[in-house]
């Protein structure tokens, strides 16, 4: 049998398609950049003496992971759809778990290769700290990215063209972003925001990536709530999903 | 050996072109056309015989499968060149060539297949910077990469300049000589009268003529396919 040939062969076309496409790579690679160069320019430590640059790589990680889930992974499914390349794969035996799979691995590899550059570039240029419980942020960043992402594809499997995909993804994670506390330090929000920010499905990320990086006791609810998020979010995107 | 038999296929939409209790039987190793005007339902028929449609009503065995219980299992056996199907703009003709083999269980070689398509000095083209002339032939490629006994061909031609048609007709009585059973879905008369061993026209649902291009054309007391196809639907007068 095929199967694994046909899903890393898949995997490995997309994740080129996507790194092809300058906009795609510049969201998910340079932007992040640019903006921990913006946030750290100041360089003061949080209100609690935490320096910016520990609490920002963790806090840019999952503006990373959104911007490859919620953005560019409906709008590649969605422009798929609407150029009739799913119709075309749909008459090969690839099942549609295999190609959802595979585009779920492409992006969020996109998301991991942001991550990485954002923990690079903070290690040589800003004394970043190392993490203190890797395998804690290690999970809490793939609990992440497959929450964060079956909503992607719950929104890509269902919009008619790519446009409206991008419109959407854009309208869920600008807002998400900048109230979950992937953008703005939680220290520095205040209550009310805070308090409507954890209403969304990126602030569970936010926070499990922080208190791993930090060493902080990681909440089994914060964890439970994207796997949560992840079994309801996908089951639904598997069950709608249209050619 | 018969590669498709189709009894009494029906298939209604909301609006849409019907087909209203179509028989055929194509035989294995022959190209074999469908041919009638636009809305005919030459597409729906295609579409159910390889298993992207569920039909309304009447039997059907493709390769002596069933397209809807034994799917997955008939996808392996069979390629489709689809109208208006694309790929994306950015994939490479190898890439998409590699990609799609790696989808079947046993495939043939992606890099003879791009070789005998006359594609190899092209591997390394974005399918958008292709012409129509090669996007055909990459479609052609893509349908054959699994290493299908069965092809369907819908519009193949359609868009393309005389001389890539002309090639295109070539690269199909190839297929026909590997041993490939071939369906393929026109318009034009003249690529019917060329190609195909038989053929069926299909109007508004139906088989209105079956033969050979040589029994149609005396049936419609004609010179040519094309004439025996106005005279048989009643459409040369209007």
């Amino acid at each position: 049998m095929n199967g694994m040939n046909g899903i890393t062969n898949v995997i490995a076309v997309e994740l080129k398609l996507i790194m092809r496409d300058p906009m795609s790579a510049f969201f998910a690679l340079a932007f992040p950049l640019i903006m921990l160069w913006v946030k750290l320019r100041t360089g003061k430590p949080l209100p609690g003496g935490l320096p910016a640059v520990d609490a920002t790589v963790p806090m840019l990680s999952v503006f990373v992971i959104g911007l490859a889930a919620l953005v560019i992974l409906p709008a590649t499914l969605a422009g798929y759809r609407e150029r009739r390349v799913l119709k075309r794969l749909r008459a090969t035996p690839a099942s549609p778990t295999l190609l959802f799979g595979a585009q779920w691995v492409a992006h969020m590899l996109l998301a991991a290769l942001g991550t990485m550059l954002l923990i690079v570039v903070g290690l040589i240029g800003y004394g970043l700290t190392a993490p203190a419980n890797v395998g804690g942020v290690l999970l809490a960043w793939t609990l992440g990215a497959l929450s964060l992402s079956s909503i992607g594809l719950l929104v890509g499997g269902l919009v008619p063209s790519g446009r409206a995909a991008t419109v959407i993804g854009l309208g869920l994670f600008f807002p998400m972003g900048f109230l979950s506390g992937a953008v703005i330090p939680r220290e520095t929000m205040s209550e009310s925001m805070r308090a409507i920010g954890d209403l969304t499905p990126m602030a569970p990320a936010v926070r499990a990536i922080r208190d791993g990086w930090a060493g902080d006791a990681m909440s089994p609810v914060t964890l439970g709530l994207m796997v949560a998020i992840f079994v309801v979010a996908g089951g639904v995107a598997l069950r709608a999903f249209r050619w | 050996m018969t590669a498709i038999e189709m009894d009494g296929l029906r298939k209604s939409y909301k609006g849409g072109n019907a087909v209203d209790g179509v028989s055929l039987r194509v035989e294995r190793g022959e190209i074999f056309g469908i041919a009638g005007p636009n809305g005919a339902g030459k597409t729906t028929i295609v579409e159910c015989a390889s298993g992207l449609r569920r039909r309304d009503g009447g039997t059907l065995r493709v390769l002596g499968l069933d397209p809807q219980s034994d799917r997955r299992e008939l996808l392996q056996r069979i390629g489709v060149q689809l109208q208006e199907a694309a790929l994306p703009d950015a994939i490479k003709v190898g890439e998409a060539l590699r990609m799609y083999a790696s989808l079947y269980a046993k495939p043939a070689d992606w890099r003879e297949v791009m070789d005998e398509w006359g594609l190899t000095d092209k591997r390394r083209a974005g399918f958008a910077s292709l012409s129509g002339g090669w996007k055909q032939r990459l479609f052609i490629a893509l349908a054959l990469v699994g290493n299908p006994d069965l092809v369907f061909l819908d519009e193949l031609t359609t868009g393309l300049d005389p001389s890539a048609r002309r090639t295109t007709w070539g690269l199909i009585r190839e297929m026909r000589e590997r041993g490939v059973t071939v369906v393929l879905v026109t318009h034009f008369m003249d690529e019917a009268e060329a190609l195909c061993d038989r053929i069926a026209i299909i109007d508004r649902g139906r088989v209105i003529a079956e033969g050979s291009p040589r029994e149609l054309i005396t049936r419609g007391r004609s010179d040519s396919l094309e004439d025996a196809y106005l005279a048989l639907t009643g459409r040369g007068t209007a």
